[in-house]
């Protein structure tokens, strides 16, 4: 199954994901509406895209009171299904990756569907940060981040708190 | 042999564990005995202030059921329950079992208040309950109690234009979801938006008073209503096992395979006591997402797997206009160190509980367009749940409490929640919907653009 790669190291922080994510899955280009988020770490000068997993416990998917989120079955995206959600946001706790979210506007909930297997972030990214192709899950940004805030934290633990 | 299962209770822990008994490849016959058709106790509020119609809140039909070779016997109640193998209806039907699922939930409890069964006095915990507020005329409504589960409520009432006065015994209000200090940020955001509290409230009686109701309260003051709704706890529906030697506490105590101290009687949802994240202590926990994963463990089990429960997370969600409020775990925090931070501009506030360098609990209060507030709440949800020792990134925290997003990578939780399968396989779709759209991926979201050319 393809998925969303993630390669931290190549992230230059333009923020491009954003702006095709939400112009794509909304029709805006309103960056607080993406479902893929650029995390920053400052003291690194790095940067990261980070999304749905679209995670095989599917958390979202087992807790919906009104079973609003399935599967795909072509792309096996775990997908909202917005007629049926009626927006009580128990998915957006029950999330434990962060990566489904509610929409005021709307009162649904929405994340990543792989935009119907074709990832706009995947296609705007300037540095192939982001590729969508044949991979196993796995956490593409933590163990990068751990190497890279090493020096951070021990100068962290130095510090009065 | 086959082993005849029977499923007592068809909420949503009952509904799952008939999901995941077929899932596992389990064929054998289901019986489930329900005194309600199967629904969802969560949407209630949605279809009371008319977001989806009265039909959608139902998780099953005798279809869905046949299909599933499931006998449906609604309608009753099962009054006893042999572990030995045999279940007694109100209306004397003898169903016999191999094993057993008590998924019996919980109802509302009912304070000993004179008066408290007269006209126009309800409660609103069920779908029947639901339909009799509805049909109620008059605008001004006293809800006897302000936590979870009034709020729940609250604001499918103020929607359908009622005029909401909340009270409550203690002295403030949601005692048992948030802090008195989120509370009273609740309270105040909420009496800007026209909602009156009576906390330390003591109701010594309710009475007519043409055609209306009166609340007399202890210290002499009177309180005038069209409808009263009493909001004050649940308790588990325990009826059914007196005398039969399941041990209960609170509710019923199960293991980490829901099973009681009968090895082929297992309990789930609202009516059990089962393991807790990062607690020693059997606890009921009357949540929804409680409830599924106990019908998928005992389910499983059920089938002949072997399912074990990492245990509970308590967490609850709940909007009142357009102000979002959340809790997570240990969010009291008592005897923990604890690290808030709020807007004074407005009603933001979010508070992290640590024991050492791991997180056990939260609290989020804002509104819903307050993005960059309330978008790190799964993330949280996550670290509580991982029980992940933060080191550093706990010191991180206390300086940048929402900054949420780099301890989390940088800690490797998702490493470690991919991890994580409650059944130890892919999740599936679960059971019912309605309506039932195929997915279509224009149908994803509101609007969706395509940016991508054919043949590209």
């Amino acid at each position: 199954m393809k998925q969303l790669v993630i390669h931290p190291e190549r992230c230059t922080g333009c923020m491009q994901c954003e702006l095709a994510c939400s112009f794509v899955q909304t029709g805006t280009f309103q960056p607080s509406v993406s479902v893929i988020k650029v995390h920053v770490f400052d003291e690194q000068a790095s940067m990261a895209p980070y999304t749905c997993f679209q995670c095989e416990e599917a958390w979202c998917m087992t807790a919906c009171p009104v079973n609003a989120i399935t599967i795909d079955n072509v792309i096996g995206a775990k997908v909202v299904l917005s007629e049926v959600c009626v927006g009580c946001k128990l998915c957006t706790i029950a999330c434990p990756f962060g990566t489904i979210f509610y929409n005021p506007e709307s009162n649904k909930a929405f994340k990543c569907n792989l935009c119907g297997g074709d990832p706009a972030c995947a296609h705007a990214c300037p540095t192939a940060a982001i590729e969508y192709e044949d991979s196993e899950t796995k956490d593409w940004v933590g163990p990068w981040a751990e190497r890279l805030n090493e020096s951070f934290l021990t100068a962290l633990a130095g510090e009065p708190s | 042999m086959k082993t005849t299962h029977l499923i007592i209770g068809a909420g949503p822990a009952g509904m799952a564990a008939i999901d995941t008994i077929r899932e596992f490849g389990d064929t054998s016959p289901i019986t489930l005995v329900s005194s309600e058709t199967p629904y969802s106790r969560m949407v209630l509020p949605y279809f009371m202030d008319g977001t989806i119609p009265e039909q959608n809140v139902f998780t099953a039909t005798d279809d869905y059921l046949r299909e599933r070779n499931v006998e449906p016997i609604l309608g009753r109640t099962v009054t006893s329950l042999d572990p030995g193998g045999k279940a007694v209806c109100d209306d004397g039907t003898e169903i016999e079992f191999d094993d057993a699922l008590i998924a019996t939930g919980s109802s509302a409890s009912r304070p000993p208040i004179p008066g408290i069964d007269g006209e126009s006095v309800f409660n609103l915990w069920t779908l029947d309950d639901a339909r009799a507020v509805l049909a109620q005329k008059g605008g001004e409504i006293a809800v006897i109690g302000a936590g979870f589960i009034a709020f729940t409520c609250l604001d499918a009432l103020i929607r359908l234009g009622a005029r909401v006065t909340l009270v409550e015994v203690e002295d403030r209000i949601l005692p048992r979801m948030i802090d008195e200090h989120g509370a009273s940020l609740v309270r105040s955001f909420l009496e800007s938006k026209g909602v009156s509290f009576r906390v330390g409230a003591q109701v010594s009686s309710i009475e007519d008073a043409g055609g209306r109701k009166e609340i007399n309260f202890a210290d002499g003051d009177v309180l005038e209503a069209d409808v009263v709704i009493t909001a004050t706890g649940i308790s588990p529906n325990l009826g059914l096992v007196d005398g039969s030697g399941i041990e209960t506490d609170f509710g019923i105590l199960v293991d980490d395979h829901m099973r009681t101290n009968a090895g082929n009687v297992f309990a789930a949802g609202d009516i059990a006591q089962g393991p807790v994240i990062g607690s020693d202590r059997k606890e009921v926990h009357a949540i929804q997402p409680t409830a599924l994963e106990h019908g998928r463990i005992a389910g499983a089990n059920m089938a002949g797997g072997d399912a074990a429960y990492w245990g509970s997370l308590l967490m609850n969600v709940v909007d009142v206009q357009k102000l979002q409020i959340a809790s997570f775990g240990d969010w009291l925090g008592e005897g923990a160190e604890v690290r808030t931070v709020e807007n004074d501009s407005r009603p933001v506030y979010r508070k992290l509980i640590f024991q050492g360098e791991v997180l056990t609990g939260a609290v989020f209060l804002g509104r819903p367009d307050d993005v960059a507030l309330l978008n790190d709440m799964g993330m949280t949800k996550g670290l509580i749940q991982t029980g992940l020792h933060l080191g550093e990134w706990r010191k991180y925290l206390d300086r940048y409490p929402l900054d949420i997003r780099r301890p989390y990578v940088a800690s490797k939780a998702a490493e470690k929640l991919l991890e994580m399968q409650l059944l130890n396989k892919p999740s599936i779709p679960r059971g019912y919907r309605q309506p039932d759209p195929d997915p279509k991926y224009w149908e994803y979201h509101d609007v969706f653009v395509s940016t991508i050319t054919e043949g590209e």
